[in-house]
């Protein structure tokens, strides 16, 4: 097929997906800059390619070209661009190493939805076929995982047994349990792999007497990191469609900050249908057991320093700003606050898949820089965070600068600090 | 000449305005909650918070001082301007009655001349900005283009209030002739030397007004619809 | 008794979390040869479903897995 061809199927994935804010963002940027103050890999590489209107700029010179006005008559005056090697090398590098965070959108004057310009650009990646390999693999993996399910059944259940001892030492009850595939459970807890996402939350559920069940998937989906929304949903239905079989009232995410998006905001637009059960984050769920006195926690009990670090995917993208704050506070007689904090939080460097992709180990520890500064300032010793992409980029950021903290969940400070029922 | 540049740049203002919002509205709205938090509580906290980010720019002024100065200098005198230049049409009678005519040109002479020194101080820092780098980079020719066309006009215009001494009914004539479709220059202007400066002042804001629909400057509507979206 | 699997690579993946032992997997496989196998030990019991769900989509294969106390040792041969 003619180069030509290809260049205008490529650019035609964005009209395709062309709504009326995806207009307003590719009409209105003014190139004003001033998202660069807002993007932590810009100010730590000072790589213009990473300035976010510069990669929102590369669709938009593509769309403009092919379809406006000002683009077909006089493409020399905005730089119109066709998608081609070049353009899509670029893109992918920048592409991919958005972590997401949506800082630039809080910063913009017009606020600018850069990550939502960069879905389209992940679309005409997948398109070209130049998506990331990995991620394509990590979603592939977590499909297969659905479509055999039966295959990994026992395997899952042996190990849960494993862990359902060790909540029943913690716990001194022996009747607790791990209760997996259980019709009409109020709650669904869906996890992350791995055991720690499980065991402190069974722990708080026992205390609290909650009426709960584990999924058998994990609550991370790599198919949106990726930009395929086709596959994402496919992971994300793994989910629901559990949910619904044991008809549950709630479904409760981990500490997973894009599965809590895709769950409670993405899902239902991209299957076009409401969702027969509630979506929860682990995060809401503790503070109100807390607050309800389902759960009691040790006031005061950590000495030591202790920070908050805002995941952007729980504060500023879904709102959970005190929660999160209120249960560390409790438990801490040393609570200080990162600067700053909340909707202008710094990303930590590791959301949107970055952690997955081995060749960009250099940059995402470079890029946590603005973190690693934060964290200094604070002098604390204890860093929590209610996302395992946060947890896992800090956990590198600590080793790599010498920051000599302990970083914990959420799930695990309060599982550590509740006062035994009687 | 600059008489029929008018009508056009004034229709094809309007069309292509009219049509650019009917471009967005066309489109259907994204089925993803786009919003970012903390957000209003209900539509009036959104309206509230819609006013403030699109007229005062609380985001700008948080991450750089300087560039806020001059942003909102640039659009809130730029829209002082606009609202001077309806002297033109008739003296607003309330102030015309307290002032009278010569406090009302005192006024216009101080009101206006700041006005036209700010903008140009204004357009200036965001067209050297420009030449920085990181902007550089992300600047294309249009961005150029629009500020020195800015650039051009405020600078005629400046020439006019500074230099060529017209009174306002010279200027309310040449405007009335406009809107009875039949465009002359009254004799005070047309004999002046300055008459080119205040033909080319029309015909480059006619120019603008040709470019505005198809440029980057439907920011001026789309940044309210935009800022909507923040708190969706 | 199972016989000997000799492996060509051998990788610690103890200690690491979702998603790091595939990638880490994903990552090592390639530099053995077809035919190969790699031997890889983890802690994570996400990896008992991860790490075959993970091969089966590449089109690799996962020859044996030894559960120990808390150690799982995946021996993946490198199919293609």
């Amino acid at each position: 097929m003619a180069e030509k061809t290809i260049n205008r199927e490529l650019a035609n994935v964005i009209n395709v997906r062309l709504n009326r804010q995806l207009l307003y963002y590719i009409d209105i940027c003014t190139r004003c800059g001033l998202c660069k103050d807002a993007c932590h890999q810009y100010v730590a590489t000072g790589d213009v390619t990473y300035l976010p209107a510069y990669r929102a700029e590369l669709i938009r010179r593509v769309y403009k070209k092919y379809f406006t006005r000002t683009g077909r008559f006089m493409p020399s005056l905005i730089e119109g661009r066709e998608p081609d090697d070049r353009l899509l090398d670029e893109l992918y590098r920048t592409t991919y190493a958005c972590t997401g965070c949506r800082r630039c959108m809080y910063y913009c004057p017009f606020s600018i939805d850069t990550t939502w310009l960069l879905g389209v650009a992940k679309a005409m990646l997948l398109e070209a076929g130049r998506g990331s390999p990995i991620l394509t693999e990590l979603a592939g993996a977590a499909v297969m995982k659905g479509e055999n399910i039966d295959l990994f059944k026992d395997v899952i259940l042996e190990s849960l047994k494993d862990t359902e001892k060790e909540v029943q030492q913690i716990t001194g009850d022996a009747s607790a349990q791990i209760p997996v595939e259980k019709t009409g459970a109020q709650a669904m807890y869906v996890a992350l792999a791995g055991t720690h996402t499980i065991l402190p939350v069974a722990v708080i559920f026992h205390h609290a007497r909650l009426d709960w069940t584990l999924s058998l998937f994990e609550a991370a989906n790599y198919g949106y990191f990726l930009g395929d929304n086709k596959l994402a949903k496919t992971i994300a239905d793994r989910i629901v469609d559990e949910a619904k079989r044991l008809q549950v009232t709630q479904i409760i995410l981990s500490e997973c900050g894009h599965a809590y998006r895709v769950m409670k905001f993405l899902y239902e637009a991209w299957a076009k249908e409401k969702l027969p059960f509630e979506v929860k984050g682990i995060v809401e769920v503790m503070h109100e057991l807390v607050e309800s006195g389902k759960i009691k926690l040790k006031k005061d009990s950590i000495a030591e320093a202790v920070t908050y670090h805002d995941p952007c995917q729980v504060g500023r993208n879904a709102g959970f700003y005190e929660e999160p704050r209120s249960l560390v506070k409790a438990v801490s007689r040393d609570y200080r606050e990162m600067t700053p904090n909340r909707e202008k939080n710094w990303c930590c460097g590791g959301g949107g898949g970055v952690v997955a992709e081995p060749a960009m180990d250099e940059f995402r520890l470079k890029t946590g820089m603005k973190k690693v500064e934060q964290i200094r300032a604070t002098g604390a010793r204890i860093v929590v965070s209610p996302c395992e992409n946060c947890r896992l980029q800090l956990d590198g950021l600590n080793e790599k600068y010498n920051l000599n903290i302990k970083i914990s969940s959420l799930m695990d400070l309060v599982a550590d600090n509740l006062v035994a029922q009687k | 000449m600059a008489g029929v540049m008018v009508y056009v740049a004034i229709a094809v203002f309007l069309a292509g305005t009219a049509y650019k919002i009917y471009h967005w509205i066309r489109a259907p709205r994204s089925s993803v909650r786009l919003g970012m938090f903390p957000r209003p509580e209900n539509s009036f906290g959104r309206g509230l918070k819609l006013i403030k980010d699109s007229i005062v720019f609380p985001q700008v002024l948080d991450n750089d001082r300087i560039m806020w100065f001059f942003v909102i200098m640039l659009h809130i005198v730029g829209l002082g301007t606009f609202i001077g230049h309806m002297r033109m049409l008739g003296e607003f009678a309330p102030l015309y009655n307290w002032l009278g005519k010569d406090g009302m040109d005192t006024l216009s002479y101080i009101g206006g001349g700041s006005a036209g020194l700010i903008l140009l101080v204004a357009v200036l820092y965001l067209l050297f900005r420009r030449f920085k780098a990181p902007y550089r980079d992300i600047s294309v020719p249009e961005d150029y283009l629009l500020l020195l066309l800015i650039l051009l006009i405020i600078m005629l215009g400046d020439h006019l209030r500074f230099f060529a001494h017209f009174d306002v009914t010279d200027y309310q004539a040449y405007m009335k002739s406009l809107i009875t479709f039949n465009p002359a220059f009254p004799a005070a202007i047309a004999e002046s030397g300055a008459r080119w400066v205040l033909a080319s002042h029309v015909f480059t804001a006619s120019l603008l007004a040709i470019y505005f629909p198809f440029s980057k400057l439907v920011h001026f509507i789309g940044s309210f619809a935009a800022n909507l979206v923040r708190s969706d | 008794m199972t016989e000997e699997i000799k492996p060509d690579l051998e990788i610690d993946l103890k200690g690491l979390l979702c998603p790091l032992p595939m990638v880490r997997v994903s990552q090592n496989i390639s530099k053995i040869p077809v035919g190969g196998v790699l031997k890889a030990v983890a802690t994570d019991p996400g990896s008992l479903a991860d790490i075959p769900s993970w091969a089966r989509t590449t089109g690799n294969e996962v020859l044996r897995v030894d559960k120990g106390d808390k150690l799982y040792t995946f021996y993946v041969k490198r199919v293609k």
